[in-house]
């Protein structure tokens, strides 16, 4: 331990409820300081203190990075029984990439980093919750543990038995491993039972096109580490899409790890994205036009005989007109369409041809068209073509381990249509729904307001959270029972892309929770055994961390392992290393000269909500570097760091282009108000040469209603305001398919980090 | 001569993602000062980074540059001081004695490189945050100049240990923590009195240059300049 004079709190106190019901409040500069830290010595005179790294997988995104967690020694107020008191225990101080795991490599992104802090916010549920309110007040008492499970138990039991009416529905996040697998198990042991995944960043449509062209249903693990020429259609790969940790580490090598080799990225998106900055060539295309310029970038190949149609196997014939060769689509008449120029496209086509390997990626915003499918599939058939898919420099695909059976028989349905279906049908018929249990998604703050899930929510008969805060979502439940952090829990992880080995990712709890809450799975399998029947034979594990065993034994039977020689050293091994991977496996993707029996997909302009008289502007939220889709807008390190294009902090804001703000008198931070045929929303903006003057960014991330004290009441969602179309044929909500005009209002304020050695140096006078 | 602690910053394969940023907060205790403070100049962040703009729509670039402090080997951080809290350790790096900084900011007016942060006020930490503080890294009170340290608290671990171990400390083996983080591996810390290190040999990259080395800061952080893609040369 390091020479720190101790200094014991002495306070035992009760919980404050009020402290916890999302109320918002100013963050307290002024406080007294952390005394037991502050020292008298040089930094150079200190002893470090001891650690121990405990392995444990990041949670805040769906890359699933490994992590190790530094653990040392320190007093926590904790709550055990009922009681607080002072605990000498193990505290996970910081989060670091683990170096054997394959995805991440030792690496984290700054989301990952600032992950600590959702263990320790001050807002954090900490025991059962009870509405004692209105719904939707905030106003919630703590229960027992007993008590809670009392009252869940009593309306679970009616709707198993069958005594009441109702189905089950169980709302979540995308979840993966055992903690799926019970959550679906559990769900499909009713008779009448629903169970439904939603997060706003699902990759839906590049899952649904790499169903269709590759038959891989999941988003491509991207090798940049062996690419010598990235296209990239609006992928923020470097930033929040897909495996940005990983893709990052691709992405350095492709530039300055191979002596003598430097490869070339060129990216086309309205607005450009902090990945798009890094492009050695930025072009910024019209909105929906990706496909166009995806398969005009494939008829300069074919045309040209630098690539050959049949080349590009299946994946090409599900693009109509292919086996043709795409005249449609010659640069020259689809230059005005896409805002490329034609000369441009063919030189980026020979580019490519001529440094293999070549790969284009496409996401985000261009994958949230209403056409999207269309664009994926064709970007899809441009890889085959450039012979990049599932080949090292290309996309790939590994297998990905199954956890349980997955034949629970439930009706699992997921993206965006299914949680508007679910609004739908507990508006009209709230009874249908005999009880509704959440776990992780929020839609109230991540679907279009137009979808009416508040309204919808709010005539559930009986709603359950397993939330960790009180936000938009879990405001309105009725009883809430909150889990484990991730760093308290034991954890199972089964990543889908960022590695083409399989991986299974699995850690015990770093530490102890603090709070008196339990983990989930756990309180899934205790109703399971209480309600018996074939519940309690469908879930026959006694614990969660039983049923991660129960997964690794039938892992080790599949899989086997040389250096394990009975499942026992199979599983503590993968304990100890974070997790198991197999070996580099990618798995096929694509024949040249393969046959597709699947109807070709069609070009389809792509339609946007609103006139362009009315509503000259299109409207492209995005993900935040920090925030992501809005979840870790509560952490205070992610509304503090500088998002990388603005140095904004601390609120939101509205990006335009100096022609336009000029043409409309619109000066840097002005408020300005934001109208769909939706919805309405005000935000400062600011000017930026880096999007096209048709457009209007925003991003994703502030404007909740109620997530704790630090993103409460702070800037404006610009998912509320958003046309509730869908991308065809995935379900997908269309996130970037909306048109909005803009209004001056006065006077606004961005809070902008900037130094002086930047010339637009904000207003910082000292520092 | 001991060791002489510096960096090296490959500015084409930072992508501006920040994880340097938020990794060197959580592990050296930066604490977050609300919006109203930030909004008033007073957000701390020993390493930032700068992002530069060329050009109109449609011909725009973008950079980005991760500052921090270059630890310069002749600081002007240092004689301006009047207490010697701002000084230079023996293995070549700016070191700040806190409880010696009465809070002059001279050393912040000195600094070309604006990395030296004042605590306008105490730190606060909503508990039970302040559990998330690292045992290793004092916390800076009201009144006192904070800024970069290069993770002294990661280097002193490795030579105690080494030391124990009665070796030199290897090459690669401390890492601060927005080295330890970077996604693209775009920074190399390591000992420059070491012509073999990582760090030396990159830093003599003919891509190299130092920032405002022109003003005789003998900074010791060495930027390798973005390259331009030249197709035929690479294929
Ligand atoms: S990409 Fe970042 S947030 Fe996502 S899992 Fe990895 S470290 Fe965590
Ligand atoms: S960069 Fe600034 S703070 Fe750091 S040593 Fe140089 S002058 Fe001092
Ligand atoms: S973590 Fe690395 S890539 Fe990201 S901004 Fe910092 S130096 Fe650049």
């Amino acid at each position: 331990m390091p020479p720190v004079e101790k200094n014991r709190m002495q306070r035992r106190d009760f919980l404050k409820i009020s402290a916890i019901t999302g109320a918002s409040a100013a963050l307290d500069a002024c406080g007294s300081p952390d005394h037991q830290l502050i020292r008298f010595i040089p930094e150079e005179d200190l002893i470090p203190g001891v650690a121990t790294w405990k392995p444990s997988v990041c949670t805040v995104c769906p890359a699933g990075c490994g992590l190790l967690v530094r653990v040392m020694e320190g007093d926590a107020e904790v709550v055990r029984n009922g009681q607080l008191g002072l605990m000498q225990m193990g505290l996970a101080k910081k989060l670091e990439g683990n170096p054997a795991h394959p995805i991440n490599q030792g690496k984290l992104c700054p989301r990952g980093q600032a992950g600590l802090q959702v263990t320790y916010h001050p807002d954090r549920i900490r025991t059962p919750l009870m509405r004692s309110g209105a719904r939707g007040s905030g106003e919630f008492k703590a229960i027992s543990w007993d008590e809670a499970m009392k009252r869940l138990m009593a309306q679970l039991s009616s709707l198993h038995s069958g005594n009441s009416h109702g189905r089950l529905v169980f709302l979540t996040s995308s979840l993966r491993g055992q903690r799926k697998n019970i959550a679906v198990t559990f769900t499909g042991a009713f008779k009448n039972s629903q169970y439904v995944e939603f997060a706003f960043f699902d990759e839906r449509v590049v899952r649904t096109a790499n169903a269709a062209s590759f038959r891989h249903d999941a988003p491509p693990t991207v090798d940049l580490s062996q690419a010598n020429y990235i296209i990239s259609f609006g992928a923020n790969f470097l930033g929040t899409w897909n495996s940005p940790v990983a893709q990052s580490l691709g992405y350095g090598q492709m530039r300055q790890g191979r002596p003598g080799t430097r490869g070339k990225f060129v990216q086309f998106e309205p607005r450009i994205s902090q990945t798009g900055a890094n492009a050695d060539e930025w072009f910024a295309c019209a909105p929906g036009a990706e496909g166009l310029l995806a398969l005009g970038i494939a008829h300069v190949l074919i045309a040209d005989k630098l690539r050959p149609a049949s080349s590009a196997g299946a994946a090409g014939e599900l693009v109509e007109g292919w086996s043709g060769g795409l005249a449609e689509y010659a640069p020259e008449k689809i230059e005005a369409q896409t805002g490329v120029k034609a000369e441009t496209i063919t030189r980026i086509a020979h580019e490519a041809a001529a440094h293999a390997p070549a790969v284009a990626l496409i996401g985000d915003a261009a994958a949230a068209h209403t056409n999207s499918l269309f664009n994926t599939v064709a970007t899809n058939a441009l890889n085959a073509l450039l012979g990049s898919a599932g080949k090292p420099g290309g996309i790939q695909f590994g297998s990905v381990w199954n956890s349980g059976s997955g034949k629970s028989g439930v009706q699992e349905s997921s993206g965006a249509a299914a949680v508007q279906a679910l609004a739908a049908q507990l508006e009209s018929d709230p009874s249908s729904v005999g009880a509704l249990l959440i776990y992780g998604a929020n839609p109230v703050f991540a679907t279009p307001a137009a979808w009416r899930v508040r309204q919808s929510l709010e005539k559930a008969p009986l709603i359950a959270s397993f939330g960790s805060f009180i936000d938009e979502t879990s405001i309105l439940a009725d009883l809430i029972l909150p889990d484990h952090s991730s760093l308290e829990s034991w954890i199972e992880d089964t990543p889908d892309s960022g590695s083409v080995r399989t991986v299974v990712s699995v850690a015990p709890p770093a530490m102890l929770p603090l709070h008196d809450t339990r983990p989930m799975p756990d309180v899934l399998l205790d109703l399971a055994h209480e309600l018996g029947g074939n519940l309690a034979t469908a879930l026959p594990w006694k614990t969660y961390d039983d049923a991660i065993q129960a997964d690794f034994a039938a892992l080790y039977k599949e899989k086997g392992s040389k250096d394990a020689k009975a499942a026992d050293d199979f599983w503590s091994n993968a304990q100890q290393q974070g997790g198991w991977w197999g070996p580099e496996e990618p798995a096929a993707a694509n024949e040249p000269g393969g046959k597709s029996t699947a109807v070709p997909v069609k070009y389809a302009p792509a339609q946007f909500d609103g006139n362009p008289g009315e509503f000259p502007f299109y409207f492209m939220p995005f993900p935040s570097q920090m925030l992501y889709d809005g979840s870790l807008a509560g952490l205070p390190w992610m509304q503090e760091a500088p998002d990388p294009m603005s140095t904004a902090m601390w609120g939101t804001w509205v990006e335009l282009n100096p022609s336009t703000a000029n043409k409309l008198g619109i000066k840097q931070a002005d408020l300005v108000e934001i109208t769909s045929q939706h919805g309405t929303l005000r935000a400062p903006t600011m000017i930026t040469p880096g999007i096209a003057p048709d457009v209007i960014a925003m991003p994703i991330g502030q404007g909740h209603e109620s997530f704790t004290r630090y993103a409460s009441n702070r800037g404006a969602n610009p998912i509320s305001i958003l046309a509730p179309i869908s991308v065809a044929g995935t379900g997908a909500l269309a996130w970037a398919a909306t048109r909005v005009k803009i209004s001056r209002v006065g006077e606004g304020s961005v809070i902008l980090f900037g130094a002086s050695l930047r010339e637009e140096s904000p207003d910082l006078k000292h520092r | 001569m001991g060791h002489q602690w510096g960096m090296v910053i490959d500015l084409d394969r930072c992508t501006g993602c920040e994880a340097c940023v938020v990794a060197c907060h959580a592990e050296n205790n930066i604490a977050t000062v609300g919006d109203k403070q930030a909004a008033g100049g007073r957000a701390k962040h020993w390493i930032r980074v700068e992002r530069y703009y060329e050009g109109d729509f449609p011909d725009v670039k973008v950079k980005f540059m991760p500052v921090l402090c270059q630890q310069c080997d002749a600081a002007p951080c240092e004689p301006v001081c009047p207490t010697f809290a701002s000084y230079h350790t023996d293995e070549g790096l700016n070191g700040q004695i806190y409880n010696r900084c009465i809070g002059t900011r001279y050393c912040a007016n000195a600094c070309p490189y604006n990395v030296r942060f004042f605590n306008f006020y105490n730190p606060a930490w909503d508990k039970p945050l302040d559990l998330q503080l690292n045992p290793d890294v004092s916390v800076r009170e009201v009144g006192v100049m904070e800024k970069c340290t290069f993770c002294l608290q990661r280097i002193k671990a490795a030579e105690i240990e080494a030391a124990a171990e009665k070796r030199d400390v290897k090459d690669g083996e401390i890492q601060p923590a927005c080295v330890q983080s970077c996604p693209t591996n775009a920074m190399v810390f390591g000992d420059l009195s070491d012509p073999h290190s990582r760090a030396s040999r990159m830093a003599a990259s003919s891509r190299g240059n130092k920032l405002m080395e022109e003003l005789g800061t003998r900074p010791k952080i060495t930027y390798l300049q973005r390259e331009s893609w030249n197709g035929d040369e690479n294929a």
